[in-house]
């Protein structure tokens, strides 16, 4: 019974493939990926005139989400060197656009997902590029066996 | 929207975070237990939007419709997401994978009430 309440005895995860670690980021990512694709489709969609650039932003983060997702999720080498560069592209616009909000307030009048680093999202933004990096990083270093 | 089932919600969810953490410290995959909290929780969403729709159809409705809508639909996706991503990892992180779903949860539905207080007016 404890078996079946609690789940059987796990297997290993090996490092660098799409399982372990790799599917809680995934699952992260793609949670990402929807929150900021939903706020920029109601943002453009209702408001596109009061901040372009700030609804423009959202967009750009939903889709860099969305191909890290994919990229995390497919593994392989393809797979990985498309996240890598979807989320070096997130660390860099989590960063710029976090400065930039907090040093010009004007010119973003509306939230977007990096703004103040993601304080709005609990700072996951800024935390998930870093995870991601490390996890890519760990993955080529021990090889997946097999 | 009532406080209530916030609650409600909030509180299956952080069980489910315990119990997947569990099953993640444990070294083992999720179990029934996990599958009946995260029904649970889909229920109490499940009803908690139904209850939204039927306000909102009674002609009570926040200012920001569409963001509202976007996290009452958004939020149904997402236990069933972390179900069905959980349950074909078979290393200890399944556990782990339905407790990040189950926390996003518990953050939707407090937003989603400070969404459902913001009226128009």
């Amino acid at each position: 019974m404890r078996e079946r309440g609690l789940g059987r005895p796990a297997e290993p995860a090996p490092a660098g493939g799409t399982t372990g670690p790799a599917r809680v980021l995934v699952l992260v990512y793609g949670i990402f990926a929807l929150a900021a694709g939903a706020r920029a489709g109601v943002q453009l969609a209702t408001r596109y005139d009061e901040a372009p650039v700030a609804y423009l932003l959202s967009a750009l983060a939903a889709v860099i989400y969305a191909v890290a997702t994919v990229g995390l999720a497919r593994g392989g080498s393809t797979g990985r060197r498309t996240a890598l560069t979807a989320i070096v592209v997130e660390l860099v616009g989590v960063l710029v656009v976090g400065t930039l909000s907090l040093a010009d307030p004007a010119a973003f009048p509306d939230e977007t997902v990096w703004s103040g680093y993601g304080r709005g999202y609990g700072y996951v933004p800024l935390v998930l590029p870093v995870l991601g990096l490390l996890l890519l990083r760990r993955g080529r270093r021990d090889p997946a066996p097999g | 929207m009532t406080v209530v089932l916030v609650v409600a919600a909030t509180v299956v969810a952080a069980l489910l975070v315990v119990l997947g953490l569990a099953s993640t410290v444990a070294g083992r995959r999720i179990g029934i237990l996990h599958l009946a909290g995260a029904g649970l929780l889909e229920a109490v969403l499940v009803v908690q939007a139904v209850l939204a729709g039927v306000a909102m159809a009674g002609g009570d409705t926040p200012a920001d419709v569409p963001t509202f809508l976007g996290y009452l639909s958004g939020v149904l996706l997402i236990p069933v997401a972390g179900v069905l991503w959980a349950r074909t990892e078979h290393t200890r992180w399944a556990g782990t994978v339905l407790a990040v779903a189950a926390a996003a949860v518990g953050v939707m539905v407090w937003r989603l009430l400070q969404l459902w207080e913001a009226t128009g007016a």
